[in-house]
């Protein structure tokens, strides 16, 4: 998509009836700053190692009314029990196969900006973000009061489908009050051929408040999907995020967390897939802003066929942040000669008294791991298999709700039977 | 049971092995004796068909089958068991899994059919008894945060699950500890019968106090310069192996 492309369907979006014109002055404050900076290239330094033409060539349009599904939607192939769902399809809210979550307020974007009084800042300096204000045409905002503790986990399922070219923008709010707690799911899936999806989510957790964030990306593989991820921590809070992705032709996770109150904690992870021509990026930036925090991010990617790789993690460490206590792990697991991973573990310290690790390493499977198994009878593919599982193994185990660590699990199995070769 | 005949091998086009003949019939318990570098585990990873090292000449008969070209899994499966020098650790492989899915697969090749979680628990169980294990090594990674002594215990309880005709125990002995070895060799003793055969290579007499070998072996530079009964061991405790070298 070209600026000009890009005009027309913001044109198109400001013109429609049945979103809230008190919108437009955010959307195009946003979409004027967008066409000044453009799309990233590869000369910009965290985009150095990501094309962006799968988008930039394409055109997208925005999904519209007769884009929602005509008949009945058979999503039994995304069940995940023991969850609430709320299904969004090309973009539309589909409220007949959805379940609304009990012990949370669940608003529309609108009615969580007027409650906001407008003042929601975004990110002013990223494309996406300023994208995503634009255009942001679904999604939903979850509040959860003190003090309450939210059982059964929440989950968005984004289903994109179909043959057209289609742009959708959703956009997520969660604000979690003190000492609450909640798991939300993002389950991305579809048969889409041709898909730009660009979210943003937004969370606030208020002091001791706690919240898993699961985003499993399972998109086909045809299909572009960018996110950015904006954590604000208060003192005490918990955050644990793992993402699977084993979908998109284009991924790219961006995660922005500010450890903002002391005794703060986050837990970043992620088990990436891919095969054929993928590439799947991720960025992690988590800011160490005042004393006592505790971070961890951990990345595991599994590279098979031509595809390709990103980990840009970046811990930073301010001035104030004293007695921080942070780790950064990537690890890469080459199954083919031709598949590529960069990595690139960051730590940027400005305290004193921290303890900071970091370390990364890629390699193709061990051999002498590879000959112990099949020394017991093992077959080559099934010690393979069983050398790959163990490695994605603590990884998967970060998701503590079991019916969404099984299909989490099941969906790795599958990929690993149909991706192992001798 | 096993036939080496004229074996010629090595690692990296370097020649370890030069004509080797070795041959051990059913219940034999025949131990290598040799130096460092004398071509002791080259010989044990050939038998076992490690494919870094390479067959230049020569053969290997098991049950009178050359198995030159079988894969390392065809070996296991026909009954060829190595007790690592150095077990290797697997993250994230869970022990029990592992083990399950090995003894399985032997199992299903056998035409049997495989063993379920509760059958399988079972069995360990009275296995992890013989080699005095605590059972929360099974719920382990794979060798993962085990002691020497522990990862060559979990060697002989693989060895005990799997039955194999053939076991070579590849320096199971060195850095082991005496109560760790008795362990050990009390459970090699056990598994001793009329049918299965053991190549029990060490650089150490000590180990075959405790497991009486029927033939000893010495290996200077990758041949068998001398052959003969346990006493052979006593004798190259006294007097090394240089009154050997030509």
């Amino acid at each position: 998509m070209n600026i000009s492309d890009f005009n027309i369907e913001f044109d198109k979006m400001i013109k429609r009836d049945y979103f809230s014109d008190k919108v437009h002055p955010m959307r195009k404050k946003a979409f004027s700053k967008f066409l000044e900076t453009g799309l990233p290239t590869k000369k910009w330094e965290d985009w150095r190692f990501t094309d962006l033409s799968s988008i930039s060539k394409s055109n997208f349009r925005i999904s519209e009314k007769q884009d929602a599904p005509k008949g009945d939607v058979d999503i039994s192939q995304y069940q995940i029990d023991n969850v609430e769902t709320i299904v969004i399809y090309n973009g539309h809210y589909l409220e007949a196969l959805s379940s609304i979550p009990s012990g949370i307020k669940l608003l529309s974007g609108l009615d969580y900006l007027e409650k906001k009084d407008w003042g929601i800042k975004s990110p002013e300096d990223s494309p996406f973000d300023l994208l995503n204000t634009a255009f942001m045409d679904s999604g939903m905002s979850i509040v959860v009061d003190q003090n309450v503790i939210v059982e059964k986990p929440i989950r968005m399922l984004f289903i994109s489908s179909g043959l057209e070219s289609l742009m959708v923008t959703p956009r997520i709010h969660i604000d979690l009050g003190e000492s609450s707690s909640a798991t939300f799911i993002e389950h991305h899936g579809g048969d889409s051929s041709s898909f730009f999806q660009n979210g943003s989510t937004f969370v606030t957790l208020e002091q001791n408040a706690q919240l898993d964030h699961i985003r499993i990306q399972s998109n086909s593989v045809t299909t572009a999907n960018i996110v950015n991820i904006q954590v604000e921590q208060n003192a005490d809070s918990r955050y644990t995020f793992f993402q699977f992705a084993d979908g998109s032709q284009l991924g790219r996770l961006n995660i922005y967390n500010e450890l903002k109150g002391e005794g703060a904690n986050c837990a970043i992870n992620g088990l990436t897939l891919s095969n054929d021509s993928q590439h799947l990026d991720n960025h992690i930036i988590t800011d160490h802003q005042v004393p006592h925090c505790s971070s961890s991010q951990n990345f595991k990617t599994v590279l098979q066929d031509n595809s390709s790789g990103v980990f840009n993690g970046r811990t930073i460490v301010r001035k104030d942040a004293q007695k921080t206590d942070s780790s950064q792990s990537n690890k890469n697991l080459l199954l083919s000669k031709s598949a590529l991973v960069n990595s690139n573990p960051q730590l940027e310290i400005y305290a004193d008294d921290v303890k900071c690790a970091h370390g990364s390493s890629t390699g193709a499977l061990d051999k002498d791991a590879l000959f112990y198994l099949r020394s017991r009878g093992l077959d080559v593919l099934s010690a393979k298999a069983l050398l790959v599982r163990g490695f994605a193994t603590e990884l998967l185990d970060i998701v503590k709700h079991d019916e969404t660590r099984d299909f989490i699990t099941d969906r790795f199995d599958s990929w690993l039977s149909e991706n192992t070769t001798a | 049971m096993l036939d080496i005949k004229n074996l010629h091998a090595g690692v990296d086009g370097k020649e370890i092995l030069r004509g080797l003949n070795l041959s051990i019939k059913p219940g034999e318990m025949h131990a290598i004796m040799g130096r460092n570098g004398s071509g002791k585990s080259t010989l044990a990873n050939v038998i076992t068909g490690r494919e870094d090292y390479k067959v230049t000449k020569g053969d290997i008969l098991f049950a009178s089958d050359s198995i030159l070209d079988w894969s390392p899994e065809t070996r296991s499966l026909a009954g060829i068991f190595m007790s690592f020098q150095y077990p290797v650790v697997i993250p994230g492989v869970n022990n029990t899994y592992f083990l399950k899915a090995a003894l399985n697969a032997k199992r299903k090749h056998a035409g049997k059919k495989g063993l379920d979680a509760a059958g399988f628990l079972k069995l360990i169980k009275e296995k992890l008894n013989e080699v005095s294990m605590d059972p929360k090594y099974l719920q382990r990674a794979v060798n993962d945060g085990f002691s020497g002594g522990e990862k060559k215990r979990n060697e002989i309880l693989q060895m005990l699950t799997l039955e194999p005709t053939l076991a070579i125990l590849d320096e199971t002995d060195s850095g082991l500890d005496i109560d760790a070895l008795k362990i050990i060799a009390d459970g090699v003793n056990r598994y001793r019968n009329a049918d299965r055969s053991f190549l029990v290579i060490t650089h150490y007499q000590r180990l075959l106090k405790y497991i009486e070998p029927d033939f000893v072996h010495v290996l200077i530079d990758g041949q068998i310069v001398k052959s003969g009964g346990k006493e052979l061991a006593l004798e190259l405790e006294e007097k090394g192996y240089s009154w050997l070298e030509s």
